[in-house]
């Protein structure tokens, strides 16, 4: 087994891992700050995701960073810039992701704020009875 | 543990591996894979193509030229989201009184010396990065984040009502926000208002001349890269950001006196 085959593997495996204790998180803990952090490494795990889709390794030499590097232009260069770079909309996507991801959170946080300063808990249990 | 809770924990556990399974069967494909998709493709071959100038953007960065060019109408949207959020946030908090009267108690003499050298800083960091966004891996949200960093560091080494005191109340702040914001919709428009007013053919969100629509905001300048609407985008979300965070640090940093009275009501 090569290694960029490898490390792609371990970088799967840790997502799926992150995702089960995000869900477990969310469903299961009675703290409603623990829920919102448990949000936030959801939506980090599904962005990691979508740029490792993006992710590459060219078939000759190691991929690049989609930031066309060359004062000069031509055809050879843009052609080598095509062929390594990797691929750049899931990270502008993800850019797209994390400011609204970054808003819901803003306001999630406000509202947990709130909810303190009436019922005096953050937890779910408690403020039920 | 209680039966509810396994209950929880083997659903999430069935529900991940099914999960593994299901994108194993082929939804991601090879990983890492050899090539791009053809629109990827696309997207690089035109981030910076001056052999094609009426399909091309007009910086060396493609992230920025799909977030702000290609894609332009979907970040402007996204803008929008976080200013929504941020006016919800202020509506929760209304009525607070947000003052700068007072006593303060900040941080060490050491801590307070390196945070007013921080403050020239960071904000030259951010602005780089804000200005060079169309160049290198950056941008207006990325800039505003790092500019963000020097709010915190005041609100807790000198303290919430000195950063009041020093003129950035909420009401300014908002304002700055509101520039940023009518600054990208001005850029986005300014193209298609040249063009009314010229009677020529324009776009919403129009870059680079186009054909039947030769307006365009200008691509170098003396040789320089200036990235045509890149620039202006990358400037006024740096300005909108930097006001939305600092407006939400502000607000968080209220202590819990200043608005029981106002929740109690």
């Amino acid at each position: 087994m090569n290694l960029s085959l490898m490390t792609a593997y371990v970088v799967v495996i840790s997502l799926y891992v992150n995702l089960g204790i995000a869900l477990y998180g969310v469903f299961a803990r009675p703290s409603l700050v623990k829920k919102l952090l448990a949000i936030t490494i959801l939506s980090d795990t599904a962005n990691a995701f979508a740029v490792l889709v993006g992710y590459r390794w060219p078939a000759s030499g190691t991929p690049k960073p989609p930031v066309y590097t060359n004062t000069t232009f031509n055809n050879q260069t843009l052609h080598y810039y095509v062929s390594h770079a990797v691929d750049p909309l899931p990270q502008a996507l993800v850019l797209t992701a994390i400011v609204i991801g970054l808003a819901v959170t803003v306001f999630i946080a406000f509202i947990i704020i709130q909810y303190y300063r009436l019922h005096g808990t953050v937890d779910v249990r408690k403020a039920r009875r | 543990m209680r039966a509810s809770e396994l209950f929880v924990l083997v659903s999430i556990i069935v529900f991940i591996f099914s999960l593994a399974y299901i994108t194993s069967l082929g939804g991601l494909g090879q990983l890492p894979p050899v090539n791009v998709r053809l629109l990827a493709q696309r997207y690089l071959e035109l981030t910076w193509n001056p052999l094609k100038p009426f399909m091309s953007s007009s910086g060396y960065e493609s992230v920025t030229a799909i977030v702000w060019d290609f894609r332009g109408l979907d970040t402007f949207f996204e803008t929008a989201v976080f200013y929504g959020a941020i006016i919800a946030a202020i509506a929760i908090y209304r009525g607070v009184k947000i003052s700068g009267k007072g006593r303060t108690t900040g941080m060490s003499p050491i801590a307070r010396t390196i945070t007013r050298l921080s403050t020239i800083l960071i904000p030259t960091v951010a602005a780089s990065i804000a200005l060079h966004g169309h160049l290198t891996p950056g941008g207006g949200f990325q800039a505003g984040s790092v500019a963000t960093v020097i709010v915190v560091l005041i609100i807790m080494v000198f303290g919430r009502k000195a950063l009041i005191r020093k003129g950035m109340t909420k009401a300014r702040i908002l304002l700055f926000r509101s520039l940023g914001l009518l600054g990208i919709g001005f850029t986005a428009v300014a193209i298609l208002l040249a063009g009314t007013a010229l009677g020529l053919n324009a776009y919403v969100f129009q870059n680079q001349p186009k054909p039947f629509a030769p307006l365009g905001f200008p691509k170098l300048y003396d040789g320089m890269i200036l990235g045509g609407s890149l620039l202006l985008f990358n400037l006024f979300e740096f300005i909108a950001v930097t006001a939305g965070f600092t407006l939400v640090l502000l607000l968080l940093s209220l202590g819990e006196e200043e608005v029981r009275g106002v929740v109690e009501k």
